[in-house]
């Protein structure tokens, strides 16, 4: 006869035996969390809104232009050439990558510091640069998906219009995806350290933010502003202080077209310096974070 | 595996001009450690060097026989850290962070699962582990904050201040789980200003007081057990003559005094002194009976 009485069995403490996978291990959970942390999964629903409407924002204007392409057969007055228009998809992710970077560096960063969370990982097998490169490497890759997925959704639709048929559309369209990879790492280099630096040193989310924007829109402002109006020589190297011009000059440099009313353009400079200037830029906004986080950890 | 916990040698930190930690000597065994100071102590600082966190500006420390300067991620990888402070982020599940943290030790994903759910069972979480962490009581999260440091598995954990803002039955629970990490094999120090938390958990303590190391020891010596302190309601000078006669030794003025005696009871020696010198007793008591004594003791001499 079995009792209806319940019983509690006290399993007690096991120790871990299993695999540890030390350093590297951490710096991955490190990276993933910053992944999920910014697209708000495993949060709660409102911290899912922004991400998702940036990411909708920035899709939709390439899916309507495939949809127009698919309706409308190619050589008619109206018809779409999605070939040509990369560069354009670019230049209008980017601007609104700047709003999800300005969105996702402070929530990789400051919630940690906030929070205590630093302490916790004090007593782990992580250094405070390895911490850094974690959260730079989730900035990144998500900035870098998010400049993608237009270009994605464009690739699609023109090897889906090809009129050869959508494999034969695959291998034409196959010589754009090393500059969509390169353009896409130029906007990262332009956007993600920056926004890292602004994250690195303000106390709330909501500045860091305003920060970010406001810094990029002002450093582009003032480049144009000395570049276009100034008197003294040597004013025109301003124009590589000013990241958002720098990375759609190149970006139009890169798949083949030019502005002559760039800023860059206007400078007389080559976009290739621009580059090397991002990277500068870049590297030094990095080594100004990793500074800070080296007291901190 | 090291016999000590940690050690220190003339370990020594300064913020800017004012010094936290002054030349610490120590060898802690393995075990239950208290560290004992009032706040201000250097007790946090003294955790924080001996995770890496602060770099000592003189000395040197190891912890389970490893140098802090230069194993440090050797060092976290078997220790576990509860501070004092909030160390998780609001917005996520109890169950979701202790992955993370189980996860940041280097455990695989699959058995970083099965350990948050393992140990928010041990810590009392279990029905709450899939609320928001922002939604805890104060208790809770203190015990979030334990689990996190033991969800590794560690070989050492530092506890700093854990029965912190915690009501009565709180801190009972706290202890008593602080108490069963021994039985786990995870040695334990525990940094509190509450004698009774750590006279309750540990088995070695260790004072700190400015800075400075006022005694490391097991907690069970009693100090100075032969000297029973004496407070009279008059005739204390009668009393004094009659336990010198005695053979006593005394030291105190007026009618609070310290009797120690080498031969013999004290405590009957003060009764027939009392009763020859017609001396009136208000109370009398052994010294070193507790670490609040121990305390007093040390904090005390000069």
């Amino acid at each position: 006869m079995t009792s209806n009485l319940g019983a509690v069995y006290d399993l007690g403490y096991e120790p871990f035996e299993g695999e540890r996978r030390g350093r590297k291990g951490a710096w991955l959970t490190v990276w993933a969390d910053g992944l999920r942390r910014v697209l708000g999964l495993r949060r709660k629903a409102r911290r899912k809104i922004m991400p998702w409407l940036l990411v909708a924002i920035a899709i939709i204007p390439p899916i309507i232009a495939v949809g127009v392409a698919f309706i409308i057969p190619a050589g008619a007055a109206e018809a779409i050439d999605l070939a040509s228009q990369n560069a354009d998809f670019f230049v209008l992710g980017g601007t609104i990558a700047i709003l999800f970077t300005a969105l996702a560096a402070p929530e990789l960063l400051i919630p940690d510091r906030h929070d205590g969370v630093l302490s916790m990982l004090s007593s782990r097998p992580l250094t405070s640069t390895d911490y850094l490169s974690a959260r730079f490497a989730s900035l990144l890759s998500i900035v870098g998906a998010f400049l993608l997925l237009p270009q994605i959704v464009l690739f699609i639709g023109q090897a889906g219009t090809d009129p050869n048929g959508l494999l034969r559309g695959i291998v034409n369209a196959a010589d754009t995806i090393p500059r969509i990879l390169v353009v896409t790492a130029i906007y990262a280099t332009a956007y993600v350290p920056l926004g890292f630096l602004v994250a690195s040193f303000s106390k709330g989310k909501a500045i860091a933010a305003s920060v970010y924007i406001a810094g990029m829109i002002a450093l582009t402002a003032f480049g144009d502003a000395i570049v276009r109006n100034s008197t003294f020589t040597g004013g025109r190297w301003v124009a590589l202080l000013a990241p958002i011009n720098t990375a759609d000059s190149a970006n139009r440099w890169v798949f083949g077209s030019t502005d002559s009313n760039s800023l860059l353009a206007v400078a007389d400079i080559h976009p290739s310096i621009g580059l090397l200037a991002l990277v500068v830029i870049a590297v030094g906004a990095s080594m100004f974070s990793v500074a800070r986080y080296r007291r901190l950890m | 595996m090291p016999d000590t916990s940690f050690t220190t040698s003339q370990l020594g930190h300064a913020y800017g001009s004012v010094a936290a930690l002054h030349s610490l000597d120590v060898t802690v065994p393995r075990g239950r450690t208290g560290l004992v100071g009032a706040n201000g102590a250097g007790k946090s600082t003294l955790i924080k060097t001996l995770l890496g966190i602060i770099t000592p500006t003189m000395g040197s420390a190891t912890v389970l026989g490893m140098d802090t300067r230069h194993n440090k991620i050797d060092i976290r990888s078997v220790v576990g850290y509860m501070p004092e402070g909030p160390c998780f982020p609001l917005d996520q599940t109890a169950a979701d962070f202790l992955v993370y943290a189980a996860g940041t030790a280097g455990l695989p994903r699959q058995s970083a699962r099965q350990r948050a759910s393992d140990v928010l069972t041990l810590v009392g979480l279990n029905e709450e582990r899939f609320r928001y962490l922002g939604d805890y009581s104060t208790g809770m999260k203190q015990r979030a904050k334990l689990a996190q440091a033991i969800v590794h598995d560690p070989q050492l954990v530092f506890l700093d201040e854990p029965t912190a803002g915690l009501d009565p039955s709180g801190r009972e629970e706290m202890l008593d789980l602080i108490g069963r990490l021994g039985s786990f094999g995870i040695d334990v120090v525990v940094s509190s200003h509450v004698l009774r938390d750590i006279e309750r958990t540990c088995d070695f303590v260790m004072m700190l007081d400015s800075g400075t190391l006022l005694h490391a020891g097991p907690l069970g010596t009693r100090v100075d057990a032969d000297i029973v302190h004496v407070e009279l309601i008059d005739g204390a000078a009668a009393f004094e003559r009659a336990l010198i006669t005695a053979g006593a030794e005394v030291e105190g003025t007026g009618n609070r005094m310290a009797v120690r005696c080498d031969d013999g009871d004290v405590f009957d020696l003060i009764r027939d002194s009392a009763a020859r010198s017609g001396a009136s007793l208000l109370s009398l008591g052994a010294s070193g009976s507790s670490l609040e004594d121990m305390f007093l003791h040390y904090g005390n001499r000069p």
